[in-house]
């Protein structure tokens, strides 16, 4: 019935009004998993062999888990205490006056958030979550206290860290044939992230301009470009650096240093990308308008309006995302990505600690140094 | 009587976000060389009258002509090139705050070169000249290269003249030029645009939210109430009970000197 109601003044609201109860059924959803998972973990498995997964229900309990929790949340929905209304920002409760004493105090001090409905629920959800968090991980603190046998030897022989190979090759680690020393595979690595970040940035730049709103208008092909590149952004920044790495890892060759360039540049392309863009829808307008007005083309537009005005965070992000690849560098080789972490891993299996320290402690430095470095840029130039 | 230099015909705007009717049939023709302010409420219609004129926004119905051309049947392309006739200055004076003055002032020959040239940010020696000359007409050739968001509001909104007029322009917009600044800093920059008007030539329309500076500026005088053409005339005409018509009831004329 209220449903109903909203529908015919607003069917904006009933949209949210939906989204709302998909909320609020999800929640429940996610306490009935949770119960139901305890339940199974202490004394209620089902001795049946094809049910045990993580959660056991015997085949009439998900439909009647799927539609208690619906009920659940559509009883919320109706009586008003729903956490997926209060989510959204939809009162429903008729709006009362506030009392003196409330107006002063502001509106939170009337009620403590845990002791309304929806704060109650939050709680209870958070407290949930943390319990089913640490039963399902199997969280063994002891063993955090009790380091095995292993990493007691490693961090014996660990200090003092060996510099033998820093600039001698080391004979007995070969990358295709060649040995490597220390320096020289950290320099590849620097220029791993070097290369990466100036491409990304190459790239993203001019393509945020056609995923930002106010550059590419509202007609149909203005829409369908900002959608394309929008999408690109959102998709491939979803993939992670290392799954990318994989990826080029097996089309270009394990190890290769390009695999982890190109893994490394497709990630900074998006995420540089989308930053890049919002900043542009950010601007002031005022500027637009004027070079518009003076007769100004698009392009000329993007060149006196709008490039000022996004200058300054272009170069704050780009070396922020410096910061980010110089790390990822180090050991996208763990994925085939190439760069030092081929040594760093090799060492590591050979239990060589010693000459294991060495490389480490050089990454420190390295990251450590660029990190102070743009640092120092980003200040410069904000 | 001469061919008017503007005519705007049965002009409406509806903004369709909000369905707002910001103009109704609006007509009215300006002569060449005229000084024509718009009065009118805040939201009366003023900004979005003077955008439509330059089509910064596009009208939803009616025609304008400007010099004989009908603007509002202009390709996007011969529009851009038309707008190099058209000056524009704004209330918020709309520079680029992180570029110096002379930049912002070259901005305003950007319809006058090619644009792969003003890409790589070269303008031609003359419009450099051009540029100082005007920058020192509003007074401010020693902060040609001092960087815009330096300026006071007034410097400001001069080098918002300047640039309009390296435009060489015909005809002159200017949305509330002075609100966002003092009486005594107001009345410089008014005379900017009165010289801009008596010596150039440059026809000029102007909205403006003091009666008083209307007055002292106008040789005609517009006003918009909700959308709608309500006064068309010389300034005089505006008494007590014209006031009240396009201002309401409840106000009180107040004077800027
Ligand atoms: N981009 C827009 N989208 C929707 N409505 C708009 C837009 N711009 C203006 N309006 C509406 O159009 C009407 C006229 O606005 P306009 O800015 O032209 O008034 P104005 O006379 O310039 O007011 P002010 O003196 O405050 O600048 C107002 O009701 C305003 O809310
Ligand atoms: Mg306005």
């Amino acid at each position: 019935m209220t449903i109903y109601s909203t529908f015919k003044t607003d069917p904006a609201r009933l949209r949210r009004r939906l989204l709302a109860l998909l909320l609020d059924w999800m929640s429940w959803g996610y306490v009935a998993y949770g119960v139901m998972y305890f339940l199974n973990d202490y004394w209620w498995r089902i001795p049946l062999e094809r049910f045990y997964t993580t959660l056991t229900l015997p085949p009439w309990g998900w439909p009647a888990a799927v539609l208690g929790t619906l009920a659940m949340a559509i009883l919320c929905e109706l009586t008003g205490y729903s956490l997926g209304e209060r989510a959204l920002k939809l009162e429903v409760k008729e709006e009362r006056p506030l009392t003196k004493e409330e107006f002063l105090m502001g509106r939170a001090a009337g009620k403590p958030f845990w002791r309304t409905q929806w704060g109650v629920m939050a709680v209870l959800l958070l407290a949930l979550t943390v319990a089913l968090g640490w039963h399902i991980v199997k969280i063994d603190l002891e063993a955090l206290f009790r380091p095995s046998r292993r990493a007691r030897e490693m961090l014996g022989e660990i200090f003092p860290p060996d510099f033998r190979y820093f600039l001698v090759p080391d004979p007995a680690f070969e990358l295709r044939g060649v040995p490597y020393s220390i320096l020289n595979l950290m320099v590849i690595t620097v220029f791993m992230a070097l290369l990466a970040t100036v491409l990304g940035a190459a790239v993203a730049l001019p393509l945020s301009f056609f995923g930002a709103r106010n550059i590419m208008g509202f007609s149909p092909v203005g829409w369908l470009v900002y959608g394309v590149v929008r999408g690109f952004f959102n998709v491939f920044r979803s993939i992670e650096t290392m799954l990318w790495a994989v990826v080029f890892a097996i089309w270009i060759r394990w190890g290769s240093p390009l695999a982890g360039i190109m893994a490394l540049t497709i990630h900074t392309i998006a995420a540089l990308g989308k930053l890049y863009s919002e900043q542009v829808e950010g601007i002031d307008p005022g500027p637009v308008e004027a070079v518009v007005a003076a007769g100004g083309s698009r392009l000329e537009v993007i060149r006196y309006a709008v490039l000022p005005q996004v200058v300054p965070s272009f170069w704050a992000f780009t070396l922020y995302r410096w910061d980010i690849n110089v790390r990822m560098s180090t050991v996208i080789a763990l994925v085939g990505g190439g760069g030092i972490g081929d040594m760093l891993f090799y060492y590591k299996n050979e239990g060589e600690w010693a000459l294991l320290g060495a490389v480490v402690a050089t990454i420190v430095a390295v990251v450590w140094a660029m990190d102070y470095l743009s640092g120092r840029l980003r200040e410069r130039i904000v | 009587m001469a061919e008017p230099y503007l005519v705007v015909e049965h002009l409406t705007k509806v903004y369709e976000r909000g369905h707002v009717v910001a103009l109704k049939d609006v007509s009215f023709e300006v002569q060449k060389g005229e000084f024509l302010v718009i009065i009118g409420l805040s939201g009366s219609g003023k900004s979005t009258l003077l955008r439509c004129i330059n089509r910064l926004i596009e009208p939803t119905k009616g025609r304008i002509f400007i010099d004989g051309v009908e603007i509002t049947r202009l390709s996007p392309r011969q529009m851009r090139r038309f707008r190099r006739k058209i000056g524009m200055i704004f209330q918020h004076f709309n520079l680029i705050k992180r570029a110096t003055v002379m930049t912002n002032v070259l901005t305003g020959r950007l319809g006058y070169n090619p644009t792969w040239k003003t890409l790589l940010g070269l303008f031609p020696r003359s419009d450099r000249e051009l540029a100082l000359r005007n920058l020192e007409r509003v007074g401010l050739l020693e902060k040609a290269y001092v960087r815009a968001d330096e300026l006071s509001g007034g410097q400001q909104q001069r080098v918002g003249i300047a640039r309009a007029l390296m435009q060489q322009p015909e005809l002159l917009l200017a949305d509330e030029p002075v609100s966002a600044l003092d009486p005594a800093t107001s009345h410089s920059v008014m005379q900017y645009i009165e010289q801009m008007n008596r010596e150039d030539g440059v026809t000029v329309l102007a909205s403006l939210h003091f009666l008083s500076l209307a007055r002292r500026y106008g040789t005609r005088i517009i006003a918009l109430k909700d959308g709608e053409l309500v006064f068309d005339g010389a300034p005089e005409e505006i008494d007590d009970r014209k006031f009240k018509e396009i201002y309401g009831e409840e106000a009180e004329e107040v004077e800027i000197r």
